[in-house]
């Protein structure tokens, strides 16, 4: 017979236990989303790379056209906020709850740092003309970047619903798939922001 | 990297420090004016390093199943290859493309 005592909300508990090796980190069924997301990148990635071999004066030319600063905003946000929730998960292992609720809130914050980036952004690039009809390069470049930004917003919900269910009650030390599942989307997202940002921003 | 290795709250920070100062270094990397191949071997090494950061330190991809392990690391090691080929061979896979698109 065992005894289940509760543990109170922030209860020190041992350090975080390594994964067993081999394991399915959150759920099969966000890796099998994931890697949806993947091929989808892989197929964008190669029209990029054939677009680029044959116009390649447009996309030597076109970083330039980009704004660096707003480039490595979004870079930075979504690592902060990667980091954040690669703690949070870390503070549910250790079974502190209020803790892991904080660093998610966190990285819902400098989430919300990339749409907000993106505002900015798109408004510097119409004044400056660089619409739809800006050229190959620049038709790339919404393409890739608006793809990504829709996996951002899945992303934001998702970490709302996490939230949500972290403050609830739902995830245990013990149990805590869900909250796994999503920092794993969560990181494969970032993942491709890092590839994405050096292709437009850097090498045209 | 052994499998099941744990990875503490200090080694994220750490990792979250270096993938922000690679952020800010790379961009000057990519911004150079200097021989196209060779920028272009930079800026993916240093993607490169990034990508290995966030799989290793935050995805804890090295306990993760072997084939959602290869597979992940497929995709980032063969996005870094593609960056430095088709920079340099850029004009064959014009070539190449070209004849099959017609």
């Amino acid at each position: 017979m065992t005894l289940a005592v509760p543990l109170p909300l922030d209860a020190p508990g041992p350090a975080p236990t390594a994964a067993p090796a081999g394991r399915i980190p959150g759920s099969k069924a966000m890796w099998v989303g994931i890697f949806c997301e993947i091929t989808e990148f892989a197929l964008l990635f190669a029209v990029f790379f054939v677009a680029r071999a044959h116009h390649p004066e447009a996309f030597r030319a076109g970083p330039a056209q980009l704004s660096l600063l707003a480039g490595t905003g979004y870079t930075l946000m979504l690592l902060t906020s990667g980091w954040c929730v690669a703690r949070a998960l870390h503070a549910m292992r250790r079974g502190e709850r209020a803790a892991c609720l904080r660093w998610m809130a966190a990285g819902f914050v400098f989430g919300l740092g990339y749409p907000a980036i993106k505002v900015f952004e798109l408004q510097r690039n119409f004044a400056l003309g660089l619409d739809g009809s800006g050229g190959v390069f620049i038709v790339s470049y919404y393409y890739l970047t608006f793809t990504h930004l829709v996996h951002v917003f899945w992303g934001l919900l998702g970490m709302l619903w996490v939230i949500a269910r972290t403050g609830f009650g739902a995830y245990t030390r013990d149990e805590h798939s869900g909250l796994e599942a999503f920092a794993c989307y969560w990181h494969v997202t970032d993942m491709i922001w890092l590839m994405i940002f050096p292709l437009f921003y850097l090498l045209g | 990297m052994s499998p099941g290795r744990k990875i503490s709250d200090r080694k994220i920070d750490l990792a979250w420090l270096l993938l922000v100062l690679l952020s800010l270094g790379g961009a000057g990397i990519g911004r150079a004016d200097a021989n196209a191949v060779l920028v272009a071997t930079g800026v993916a090494l240093v993607m490169a390093l990034k990508l290995h950061l966030v799989c290793t330190v935050f995805l804890e991809l090295h306990a993760a199943h072997p084939r959602i392990r290869g597979a992940v690391r497929l995709f980032c090691h063969g996005m870094t290859a593609l960056v430095i080929l088709t920079t340099a061979f850029g004009d064959t896979l014009s070539r190449l493309t070209g004849a099959l698109i017609g």
